[in-house]
């Protein structure tokens, strides 16, 4: 092997530190650095700080302890929010794992068109979630999109209002979320597939196994870390989500389909309820947290074990 | 000519320079909302004042009444505010006040008589330590019912002066196959009516002390739940597409003849213009039905920033007299669909509705607040929101659970 040309120059000159790309490196990612803590700590702990306080309009230092989360908790509102993230959650992310990776399979299966299949369902990507939303709220609106539409046909007791009953508002939001989302996923799962051994395939082959088996047992269990990719970017468009609510619903019928990011938003800029915002936007931090780190954790260890 | 003379000369003619143009440059920056095409019409009017009196505007139009609020907000903290901006009257620019951000214009008012010209409730909103820290420039009703004549007469049914009416006349138009209301579904749309329920099933006296205090007896009183009964008597009354729609789309339902009756602000009147109806005519606009008459005011205001330069002070002060001229206030309420905030000024040159809400609010006790902007603190008049929403659009909640859930949230926001 041959030896790095760096390497090399720090054998010819051991006393010349300062200059060892390493170091070089280091430098330059201290901007990087300092922007991660100020931005990303930094306003972690200060709207904590802000949570504890009774801010309005602006922010005011008088602290009121807990108040603002004893406030938030007996907010209706704010529960119906963290059901539906739990509620939209699952069935974004599932919906997107279980559709996009069956649609992966499909393709990998050699269908003919194969490029066409991929772009088609790429191209929701191309649009933003506000696009996705305005779509979606025209499809699903009862009196203009697909429930007119199938009666105008004939079918005249069709029923399509998910999008004006509040119990069934929430649901839309994943409809519309795994349209989008899905293409990406599918290209993800794909990609892992391709780079899986043909060997393996042959293997099974002559070993007289069925398709569905080895996909089961042997394929999913190697896509492992693709899925594990799959997840955190999903999860990250779950939480963030906001847009596409804003879009869609409005947050209703009544705020029956509000999401977190939502409500911390509309308190803080519409509302004047700064204190109340950040004790809404810490509480949502640490349910993230509580939910996810226990998976990554799982999965990084496991990884570096697998080494 | 020497040396001397000459820059003698010329240092006389930049100091003229400098002095004439510290005179003239009352350079206005004004941050504003009205975004849509009658609205800019409107501010245009403001505009054109200001100028023909020789200041000069800079036009920072941001769209959407919150975007602009946070960033008139942000800019004052960032140190370089806009030297008129936009605002909401109440609670939330007095916070504004109280951290020594606002510049006032007292002066102006004092010179101009606001005290007397403005209705007692816009003026005790607009002021903080007895000093003018908002030029009010209109106000738009929201306790408006529009209806269409032609679907009325196709029904066979007349305007109705009583909610228990209303809801008779909205079965024979649903009967008829005529939508009875056309309704926005959003919030703020609901809430506008909810308060014309409220206004007409409790009365005047009663919305204008449930709204003041927010006393808890009060919410929970047994009128409350005579409203909540009535309000929730409509709800048949809509049609299923109507969650999430904008108010514009349910002015065009009522306008050609699909829904009849329509529950808006004044601003709708814009709309009825487009379509190249005059309000009043084959459209009609009565107050919702109510046997007191009342106004449910909301108020659309400017305030100044706290800019310590006399240049500044200057412009802001000129602003504050423009605001408040009569031809102005005339000119710009004919623009926005509103009517002047000023009582004083002569109806004659409004259409039909405008004058008719010029001509009620001469008596005082007309006055009542929407809690959508000033009336009650923002958090207030955004649980208020939530919860009538709510209740609207449940299926299975009981007018005592909403009279609940609406005293609960607004204990909860106060």
């Amino acid at each position: 092997m041959v030896e790095p040309a760096h390497l090399a120059a720090r054998r010819q000159h051991p006393d010349r530190r300062w200059w060892r790309p390493d170091w070089t490196a280091r430098v330059a990612l201290i901007p990087a650095l300092i922007i991660t803590i100020v931005c990303f700590y930094g306003f972690i702990v200060w709207t904590f700080i802000i949570s504890l306080t009774r801010s309005r309009l602006l922010p005011v230092y008088n602290f009121t302890g807990f108040d603002q989360y004893a406030r938030l908790f007996a907010n209706e509102r704010w529960w119906t929010s963290m059901q539906n993230l739990a509620i939209h959650g699952c069935l974004f992310i599932g919906g997107c794992v279980v559709i996009g990776y069956g649609l992966a399979i499909l393709i990998d299966r050699g269908v003919r068109g194969e490029g066409l299949f991929r772009t088609m369902f790429m191209m929701p990507l191309s649009m933003s979630f506000i696009v996705t939303g305005v779509i979606w709220q025209w499809v699903m609106n009862p009196t203009l999109g697909l429930q007119e539409a199938v009666r105008d046909l004939g079918w005249v007791t069709f029923e399509f209002n998910w999008i004006v009953r509040q119990d069934r508002s929430i649901y839309t939001l994943a409809i519309a979320g795994i349209w989008q989302q899905v293409g990406l996923c599918m290209a993800l799962f794909l990609a892992g597939l391709r780079n899986v051994d043909p060997n393996i395939w042959k293997a099974s082959r002559v070993d007289g196994i069925p398709v569905w088996r080895v996909y089961l047992h042997i394929i999913t269990p190697m896509m492992r870390t693709v899925f594990f990719t799959v997840f955190i970017l999903m999860s990250a468009i779950v939480m963030k989500a906001f847009d596409l609510v804003v879009a869609l619903t409005g947050g209703g019928p009544g705020f029956s389909s509000d999401l977190p990011a939502r409500f911390v938003v509309d308190h803080i800029l519409n509302r004047q309820e700064l204190g109340m915002g950040a004790a809404g936007a810490f509480v949502l931090l640490c349910t993230v947290l509580a939910v996810i780190s226990p998976y990554i954790y799982f999965e990084l260890r496991k990884a570096r074990g697998a080494h | 000519m020497t040396r001397f003379t000459k820059v003698a000369g010329l240092t006389a003619l930049l100091l003229a320079g400098a002095s004439a143009s510290s005179l003239n440059a009352q350079t206005a920056e004004v941050l504003h909302w009205w975004t849509s095409g009658g609205e800019q019409a409107a501010i245009a009017e403001i505009r054109k004042g200001y100028e023909a009196r020789g200041g000069e505007w800079i036009d920072t139009p941001i769209a959407g009444g919150s975007a602009a609020r946070a960033a008139a907000v942000n800019r004052m903290l960032g140190g370089d505010p806009a030297t008129v901006f936009q605002f909401a009257i109440g609670e939330q620019l007095r916070e504004l006040a109280d951290q020594g951000l606002l510049a006032d214009v007292e002066n102006v008012a004092a010179g101009q008589g606001w005290d007397d010209k403005l209705p007692p409730l816009i003026m005790q909103a607009a002021k903080h330590d007895g000093k003018y820290i908002a030029a009010p420039i209109n106000i738009h009703g929201e306790n408006w019912m529009f209806y269409n004549g032609a679907a009325l007469e196709k029904a066979g049914v007349s305007v109705p002066k009583s909610w228990p009416e209303f809801i008779e006349t909205a079965q024979k138009l649903q009967d008829a196959g005529i939508i009875p209301i056309g309704l926005g579904g959003q919030p703020w749309q609901e809430r506008i009516l909810f308060n014309s329920v409220m206004l007409g099933v409790a009365g005047r006296d009663f919305y204008a002390r449930a709204y003041s205090t927010l006393d808890e007896d009060l919410l929970m009183s047994d009128t409350m739940l005579k409203v909540f009964e009535t309000f929730a008597a409509l709800k048949p009354f809509v049609d299923e597409g109507s969650p999430g729609r904008r108010w514009n789309e349910a002015t065009a339902m009522m306008i050609d003849g699909r829904a009849a009756f329509h529950f808006m602000g004044d601003w709708a009147k814009g709309e009825i213009i487009a379509a190249g109806i005059e309000p009043g005519s084959s459209v009609g606009c009565v107050f919702a039905p109510a046997e007191d008459l009342a106004y449910i005011m909301t108020v659309d205001v400017f305030a100044f920033s706290n800019i310590d330069t006399d240049a500044a002070r200057a412009a802001q002060e000129k602003m504050a007299g423009v605001m408040f001229d009569p031809d102005v206030q005339i000119a710009f309420n004919q623009k926005k669909g509103s009517i002047p905030a000023r009582m004083d000024i002569p109806n004659d040159s409004f259409d039909d509705c405008a004058q008719y809400a010029i001509k009620t609010i001469q008596d005082p006790n007309t006055h009542l607040v929407s809690t959508g902007l000033f009336g009650v603190p923002s958090s207030v008049s955004g649980a208020i929101d939530d919860t009538i929403s709510n209740f609207w659009n449940s299926a299975d909640m009981t007018p005592e659970q909403g009279r609940d859930s609406f005293r609960q949230a607004i204990a909860n926001a106060k």
